[in-house]
């Protein structure tokens, strides 16, 4: 029997219970549209992650107490916790013990959930304040768009000055007005506007340039809340960076009186640690996805072969014609397995169509550009294939050795 | 054996397992239809009609004996090669009708084409000039819920001939049907024997088998008589 009688078949024996088949196959589209949304998210994350996660300048790297990011809880998070915060005092041993060989050394300290004012205009309280150096901008890969950047001066004389991210000078000045020598209120003090920094845009839907930058010293003698410095280090160039790194956390031991057994007490984060441990959670999420998905299809087989089961049953007399018109066994066989690999198909096509459409508004809700996951796609549709023959085979093999004489008396 | 024999079989025996008991539902039978023999096989409920039906529709192998279709011995084919010769050999009609109910009259009678593999126009050409024949050429397109019982028994026909078959094999054809239409279906299967067909019906109405040139009784697995008039 030809192919394309044999889907015609399967076709018209599903749309005569068109509402047992579309349960059925809503089962399958559940199963994959929870992978498909999962990983069509994480797909368009993907795509931003070289962007939005290379944070860092060129040849740079941060030194910190906490990780990039930290994955788990309980004891690995206390281990952090409990860490000394880095000190100005260990910062400045940092810069001495590591002579002339890196381009730049900058500190960072910084406060989150700051609400800053300017004249009538009041921002939500999500300000980052950010207390830096000259090196600030390089190395935190910022330009200056308007203005000047802090100066050497600055932070030897513990300047109020203070240079705008682009979002905090958005959220505080018209586009008309020039914010140059402005003054803004954050944590208690004054500072007055002397330059705006380029726009970076967001990372995983946070901006990253909502944050105002004032003078490090500025920020350790005025801000009251203390939090444990950053170091950043500028390589002299590419060839010699992983040379500087070495240095780094020589320098860094040094400066932390660390004794030769101890391990390091400190972070050290790279571009690629970042991107790195993006990509630990993004397979973690996806096993954690693959596996539910998987859960979720195996119940759906099971139901496929349930309601292929009840269908043989009910037309046990239809496979008594047949057979007595000559259909071979391999032909009533073909006939029920395509019906239970046509539910399962549908049912992937729409979950997976479903999946990409709702990852794709998670996306844009993240300001992500939309992907079409189609490595997920098809492995959905090659796994419902799977799931429609293995679920699908018992029925049909039971329908096609049924007896033709008891199959004809059935009813 | 002559020449123009369709069917020969010698001491053909069915026994079924009931429990311990063996019952023997065909007892040694040995019987010959020739080329455009019209037949009936009558005989009260559990004398064997139904099993002998069976056995020559290919839907059941004996289980000893030899049966030859058209010079093929039958009895020791296996599942697929007996589904072949019922696609192309035998034609069966069946009291309950047993047409698709979901298919039109026309697909019903193309069905056997499509397991003989026949290309589609000329699955339709012939399944039409199948339903002409037996005059339901303007219902050809109409379910068979949307027929009366006599008209559905002759689609059931139409279907039974469309594969040109050696033998068609009739169980209980009128049985579901009222006099008058039973007459109309005997005057068919009558004009497909004047045609040259074979057709072997299983009845136990007297005035239906009379409609027949040759009446086999059968009686508790074995032949009781066998008269040609």
């Amino acid at each position: 029997m030809p192919l394309i009688e044999i889907i015609r078949q399967a076709v018209s024996s599903l749309a005569a219970n068109k509402l047992r088949s579309w349960l059925t196959l809503m089962g399958v589209a559940v199963g994959v549209f929870s992978i498909i949304a999962v990983m069509t998210t994480i797909d368009a994350l993907d795509r931003s992650v070289e962007s939005g996660l290379a944070s860092l300048g060129a040849n740079t790297f941060q030194i910190q107490k906490y990780p990039a990011t930290v994955f788990g809880s309980g004891h690995r998070r206390n281990i952090y916790v409990n860490r000394q915060d880095i000190t100005w005092r260990e910062a400045q041993m940092f810069r001495k013990n590591m002579e002339q060989k890196a381009r730049t050394i900058g500190f960072i300290i910084s406060s989150q959930a700051n609400q800053a004012k300017s004249g009538d205009k009041t921002t939500n309280p999500d300000v980052v304040l950010t207390g830096g150096d000259e090196h600030f901008a390089a190395s935190s890969g910022f330009d200056v768009t308007i203005g000047r950047n802090l100066t050497a001066s600055d932070i030897q004389y513990a300047k109020n000055t203070a240079i705008l991210g682009s979002d905090l000078r958005e959220a505080l000045f018209p586009a008309s007005e020039n914010p140059l020598g402005k003054q803004v209120r954050i944590g208690g003090e004054v500072y007055t506007v002397a330059g705006v920094f380029t726009k970076k845009g967001a990372a995983f839907g946070q901006s990253q340039d909502n944050f105002i930058l004032i003078p490090i010293t500025r920020y350790l003698s005025h801000v009251n809340e203390k939090s444990s410095l950053e170091i950043t280090v500028e390589a002299w160039s590419q060839k010699e960076y992983a040379r500087t790194l070495d240095h780094a956390i020589g320098a860094m031991r040094l400066s932390r009186g660390l004794g030769v057994r101890e391990e390091n007490d400190f972070e050290i984060r790279t571009n690629e640690s970042l991107v790195e441990s993006f990509r630990d959670i993004k397979s973690s999420i996806s096993i954690g996805a693959f596996i539910i998905s998987f859960m979720a299809l195996l119940t759906a087989g099971v139901g496929i072969m349930n309601i292929m089961l009840v269908s043989v049953t009910e037309r046990t007399r239809e496979i008594g014609i047949r057979k007595s018109i000559g259909a071979p066994k391999s032909s009533i066989l073909r006939q029920f397995l395509y019906e239970a690999l046509l539910l399962s198909l549908a049912g992937g096509l729409i979950g997976a169509a479903a999946g990409a459409g709702a990852g794709n508004i998670v996306a844009i809700n993240l300001q992500l550009p939309p992907v079409v996951p189609i490595l997920w796609a098809a492995v959905s549709m090659a796994v419902c294939s799977a799931i429609g023959v293995a679920f699908g085979l018992f029925p049909a093999w039971k329908a096609a050795n049924l007896n033709p004489v008891e199959a004809l008396r059935g009813k | 054996m002559p020449s123009n024999a369709v069917i020969t079989m010698q001491s053909l025996s069915r026994y079924y397992e009931m429990g311990d008991q063996i019952v023997k539902a065909l007892d040694q039978v040995s019987l010959e239809f020739l080329k455009n023999d019209y037949a009936a096989i009558m005989g009260p409920s559990g004398s064997g009609k139904s099993t002998l039906m069976n056995i020559i529709g290919c839907l059941d192998t004996p289980t000893s004996g030899t049966y030859d279709l058209n010079g093929q011995n039958v009895a020791d084919m296996d599942d697929d090669e007996l589904a072949r010769i019922r696609n192309r050999e035998i034609g069966f009609v069946f009291q309950t009708f047993n047409l698709l109910p979901r298919l039109n009259c026309l697909q019903n009678v193309e069905l056997p084409l499509i397991y003989a593999g026949i290309e589609p126009s000329e699955r339709r050409e012939r399944a039409e000039s199948a339903l002409t024949r037996v005059g339901l050429a303007d219902r050809i397109t109409h379910r068979p819920s949307e027929l009366s019982g006599g008209q559905i028994q002759r689609v059931a026909i139409a279907r039974a001939l469309i594969n040109k078959p050696s033998i068609i094999l009739a169980d209980e054809p009128t049985g579901n049907l009222d006099t008058a239409t039973s007459h109309d279906i005997m005057d068919i299967f009558g004009e497909l024997s004047g045609a040259g067909n074979t057709i072997i019906l299983i009845t136990h109405e007297e005035d239906i088998a009379h409609c027949t040139s040759r009446i086999i009784r059968l009686r508790d697995g074995k032949i009781e008589s066998d008269e040609r008039r």
